[in-house]
């Protein structure tokens, strides 16, 4: 209990700075006996220009939370303010229009259209928006994804690393207020996680990127400059400057 | 297995919803058809049978009438307890305008009293003396007379004669009656009337104890060969077996349309079970893992296609039932001559075929996308990102294709430059057929050079939406195809009928306006002769004495000695297309021959041909001209001045008279003129060039309503193909839309997406089907030996298109929906 209103406190003294706020949010799936409470009011900030990693077993909640953030689902109660937009009051269709403007996605699996090409899928966001693609970053992006020569080739000819590499240069091309990624690495060997994590690292440092990542793997979170631990549905815990051993630790204390 | 395959239906229930209802559909059409034209057979059946229980023995005549001698004679023969003459002939009724009722004339009954009487009285009774008359029911009411009024009817010198109408009577399945309408009388007015010489039938009643056997057999002993001598069963029996040839004809006709709402069904239902089978890959290879044989699986996908089958045939039988009511209901409103209160029949036959064509479809459209079910590698069970389906035309069906397309035109070209006439129209129809399974093999092909084509326009104005929607309509060629070539048969054959339609009409406007240079024409009505009937001598003359008229031009023609020959009418609008030789060199003693006369008698133009004439014997004729069949209205095989004609036949009354009026300024103050001048001739029918081309119109409306209605079954078919497909893709492609939503496109902008594709496959499938129908509406029209316009009626054609684009976003509309109110986090996360 003490850590979480430690936590709190810290939220409080780093609200101006935060990239996505969470205050009091809680979710409930289903009614009466058959209800869920996957979330029980958490509170969180997320700072600007930071890699925040999410981590918790099994079923405590991280991908809830990183949908309610991401304004995927809607909460049962609380407040979600991605920058000045408190997410939770808007309407479908101006969620929709906050998605496309201010958050970029990486999924686990299935995160770019098979009939478009590399390019085609890191473009469409600014497409869907009605935007131009800033022809600079899209070079620079594109150089540090490691992608040019793979440019025009379709997603079922990339490998699932090269996948993720796609789908994390869609994200940053829209110069997002903050990047969701659910497992990012989950369906990837080590090498290819520890290229596309590096990647992610290096968008923080070098374009100032806001990244949330939701991941199981210690060696995973190691690579954010912060993690939260949950456990059934509330923030329990949290790590700043981690190594894969601090959070293993972390990781066994809360399972004990 | 037979539980994880019935465990697989129950999970894919709705998908396989909307394959069900393309079936019973189709079933539906050709059960719909067994019921009707069961129904109308056992109901004519019912009719007759009744009424032959009141005869015990009929007479017919196998040529001339019987006589009333014979009558008198069959009276006397022992067991005869009694016999009636019946008369049938011509007894034109006039309208309450005075004019002959109808352009044939009404026919002239006789209505007999006692135990033989067979009539059905609507209202009133039978004519009790030579001033009273009965009218048919449907006649009284087109001509508004009612019991108690006064009718008159021509007698056989065309004089008029009063009766006073007692009865209103129902001439059931009679066809002929029901065509030409009937008056009756008791007998002897009848025969009087009408001029007849004998009965048509006669009814005999058996005394008390004399089975009708026993009568037949005196009859025939004390008759012999002349007359056909039949039971009232064995009467009931033929006169059912007539109405059913002309209802074999409406079972021949439907049963083609079914046969085209089935092959498309079954392409949807080949379309289905090819995307059921792809989406569950995984599954199927699961199975494959964990020990399912080939065999297995194959059987598996069948046996679902057998329940999917059986289950929508036998709705299908359902619908057929409602069909035929329908259908029984809406020949009734068009007074067609149904037996009317007759119970539904569903016969065996009817429930036997419509199971078995429902099944059979279903299976075998499912054998092949059974057997890629087959091929499915068990270790596809773990590979996680779902494979494109990439399409190359292999050889084997570039070569099929080809033979097929190539074959197709091979037999059309034939057709046309080979054969032509019937065989040749039939020929381009296979032709059709074959070149169109061509283009059914070359499809996928087709669809992505044709959607990049339809998609042009949408992907320049609809954004995102729209350039995804149409690389998703071109991504699977071959699911879009079949999808598509399934719509794509109603709008070839729609466009097919409506070139055809359009053609024949403009043939028939363009050769009227050329060959009815005049404002009337009358002819008559006809009736009493079996030939084409004429109007009384007199008619032309009366004509040219009106002020009003100016031109009057007579055709007469007769077909004396079998050989056809007409004049040619005066005044020189009349000018038939010249092949050879000059019609103003035609004058005495000479003879325009038809094309086809003169290649019969191997004569051309300074040939002289023999004529039998009636008044002047054999005549030698110099031909001066041959005239293009078709051309001129009445072209006659020969072709003779007015002064010959006379000359060869007499003073012969005119088949048609072609008035002008003389001030075309004043043209209905002519008509009014020449209408009161027509009053002393009743049976002469008066015609516009405008009212011919009405009616022309109308038939043309009439005939291609029809077909549009029958065609209408198999287009519904195909979209529903279309929104199956979409709805089976928008499943396949639930994280796709999820993802696509995440990344901020909004709901409308999705539901626009799938529109558009609807819209493109919409499109694609209607600019082949509006190619193909066009092609061939105009090789079928080359099949026809007449000069015939090509007409491509513009403005139907890309009504098809626009009707098929927004029909393909109507079936887009509830796939859209479901995908578009998807959760984005349910769907992202459903594998
Ligand atoms: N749609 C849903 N309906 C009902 N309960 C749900 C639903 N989604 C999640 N839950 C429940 O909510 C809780 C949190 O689920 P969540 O998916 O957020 O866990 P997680 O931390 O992401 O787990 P994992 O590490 O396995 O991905 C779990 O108990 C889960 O069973
Ligand atoms: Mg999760």
């Amino acid at each position: 209990m003490g850590a979480s209103i430690a936590l709190t406190t810290m939220t409080m003294t780093t609200d101006v700075r935060a990239a996505v706020v969470a205050r009091g949010l809680s979710k409930i799936y289903g009614q009466g006996d058959a209800a869920v409470h996957a979330l029980r009011g958490i509170d969180v900030s997320f700072a600007t220009g930071a890699f925040t990693a999410i981590m918790g077993p099994s079923g405590s909640g991280k991908s809830t939370l990183m949908h309610c953030l991401a304004g995927l689902d809607t909460v049962s109660s609380g407040h979600v303010h991605i920058g000045d937009a408190d997410i939770t009051t808007l309407s479908d269709k101006q969620l929709t229009l906050l998605r496309r403007e201010r958050i970029g996605f990486v999924f686990q699996a299935f995160n770019l259209l098979p009939t478009l090409t590399a390019e085609q899928n890191i473009r469409l966001p600014l497409e869907i928006a009605g935007r131009q693609a800033d022809q600079v970053l899209m070079d620079r992006v594109v150089e540090t994804v490691g992608l040019r020569d793979r440019l025009s080739h379709r997603p079922s000819q990339l490998s699932g690393g090269q996948q993720q590499r796609v789908a994390v240069a869609r994200a940053l091309i829209s110069k997002p207020q903050v990047i969701f990624a659910d497992e990012p690495t989950g369906n990837l060997d080590s090498r290819s996680g520890a290229e596309v994590l590096s990647f992610l690292r290096r968008s923080v440092r070098e374009l100032g990127q806001t990244i949330v990542m939701v991941t199981h793997d210690p060696a995973a979170a190691s690579y954010a400059d912060r993690v939260v631990f949950l456990r059934d549905g509330l923030l329990v815990s949290e790590v700043t400057q981690p190594t894969p051993q601090s959070v293993h630790d972390m990781l066994l204390k809360l399972e004990a | 297995m037979l539980r994880t395959t019935l465990a697989g239906l129950v999970a894919h229930r709705l998908r396989l919803l909307l394959t069900s209802l393309a079936i019973t559909l189709g079933v539906g059409f050709i059960a719909g058809t067994f019921v009707l034209t069961d129904t109308i057979e056992q109901g004519f059946r019912q009719l007759f049978t009744a009424d032959a229980g009141k005869v015990a023995v009929a007479v017919t005549p196998k040529d001339e009438d019987i006589p009333e001698q014979v009558l008198a004679k069959l009276r006397t023969l022992p067991g005869v307890a009694g016999a009636q003459g019946l008369v049938r002939g011509t007894a034109p009724l006039l309208d309450k305008s005075g004019r002959a009722a109808g352009s044939t004339a009404t026919s002239g009954i006789s209505v007999v009293a006692g135990p033989l009487d067979r009539t059905n009285y609507v209202s009133g009774h039978a004519p009790a003396g030579p001033g009273e008359a009965v009218l048919d029911e449907n006649t009284a009411r087109t001509r508004q007379f009612e019991v108690g009024d006064t009718v008159t009817v021509l007698d056989l010198a065309e004089k008029r004669r009063q009766f006073s109408l007692v009865g209103i009577i129902d001439v059931g399945v009679d066809q002929n009656l029901a065509f030409t309408g009937a008056v009756g009388f008791d007998t002897a007015t009848a025969l009087e009337m009408t001029g007849e010489k004998g009965y048509h039938e006669v009814d005999l009643a058996a005394a008390a104890g004399v089975s009708p056997e026993t009568l037949k057999k005196t009859v025939s002993e004390a008759l012999g060969q002349t007359y056909t001598i039949r039971t009232g069963e064995e009467l009931a029996e033929k006169l059912a077996l007539d109405g059913n040839v002309q209802l074999d004809y409406l079972m021949l006709v439907l049963l083609l349309f079914g046969c085209v709402a089935m092959f498309v069904a079954a392409l949807v239902i080949y379309n289905t079970f090819n995307i059921l089978v792809a989406q569950r890959t995984r599954e199927m290879a699961l199975l494959r893992c964990i020990g399912a044989t080939r065999g297995q699986v194959f059987r598996s996908i069948l046996l679902e296609s057998v329940v999917v089958g059986l289950i929508s045939s036998a709705l299908g039988l359902l619908a057929g039932l409602g069909l035929g009511a329908l259908a029984l209901n809406v020949m009734g409103r068009f007074d067609t001559p149904v037996p009317a209160g007759a119970s539904l029949a569903l016969t065996p036959r009817t429930i036997v075929s419509g199971l078995v064509v429902g099944l059979l479809v279903t299976v075998v459209a499912a054998v092949l996308p059974a057997r890629g079910a087959t091929r499915v590698a068990p270790i596809a069970a773990l590979r996680s990102q779902v494979e494109e389906q990439t399409f190359r035309a292999g050889l084997a069906r570039s070569l099929i294709a080809g033979l097929l397309l190539a074959g197709g035109l091979a037999l059309t070209g034939v057709a046309i430059w080979g054969l032509g006439g019937d065989a040749g129209l039939l020929t381009a129809m296979g032709g059709g057929a074959v070149f169109f399974l061509g283009v059914i093999v070359v499809g996928p092909v087709l669809m992505r050079p044709l959607g990049a084509f339809a998609g042009w326009v949408p992907r320049k104005v609809f954004g995102v939406p729209g350039r995804l929607a149409v690389d998703n309509s071109r991504r699977n060629p071959k699911r879009a195809a079949t999808t598509t070539v399934a719509l794509t048969i109603g709008v070839t054959l729609m466009t097919l009928i409506s070139v055809i339609t359009a053609s024949t009409r403009e043939t028939v406007v363009s050769s009227l306006d050329e060959q009815f240079p005049v404002d009337f024409m009358i002819t008559a009505q006809y009736g009493r002769q079996d030939a084409t009937p004429l109007l009384p001598a007199e008619v032309p003359a009366t004509l040219r004495a009106l002020p009003e008229v100016g031109l009057v031009a007579e055709l007469r023609q007769t077909d004396h000695g079998g050989a056809f020959v007409g004049s040619l009418p005066d005044g020189a609008a009349f000018r038939p297309e010249v092949l050879s030789g000059s019609i103003a060199a035609l004058g005495p003693g000479t003879v325009a021959l038809s094309e086809n006369q003169a290649k019969d008698l191997g004569a051309r133009v300074g040939d002289t041909v023999p004529l039998d004439t009636a008044e002047a014997g054999k005549v030698d004729l110099k031909v001066v001209a041959l005239i293009a069949d078709g051309s001129l209205n009445e072209a006659m095989p020969y072709t003779v001045t007015v002064a010959d004609f006379e000359k060869y036949y007499g003073k012969i009354g005119p088949a048609r008279v072609y008035v002008k009026a003389k001030d075309p300024a004043a043209v209905d103050a002519s008509r009014r003129a020449v209408e009161s001048a027509l009053l002393a001739y009743p049976t002469a029918q008066l015609s516009s060039a405008a009212e011919v081309r009405g009616e022309f119109d109308d038939a043309f409306d009439m005939m291609f309503t029809i077909f549009a209605a029958l065609l209408g079954l198999a287009i519904l078919i195909s979209l529903l193909g279309i929104a199956n497909t979409l709805s089976l893709s928008v499943h396949e492609r639930t994280r796709e839309s999820a993802l696509l939503r995440a990344l901020g496109l909004t709901r409308p902008q999705l539901r626009g997406m799938l529109s558009i594709e609807a819209l493109v496959l919409g499109l694609v499938g209607a600019m082949v089907g509006v190619v193909i129908g066009v092609a061939f509406g105009w090789a079928a029209l080359q099949t026809i030996p007449n000069e015939t316009v090509f007409v491509v009626p513009v403005g139907q054609v890309l009504l098809y298109l626009v009707l098929s684009a927004l029909a393909g976003v109507l079936a887009a509309v509830l796939p859209a929906r479901r995908a578009a109110n998807a959760s984005i986090v349910g769907s992202l996360a459903s594998s």
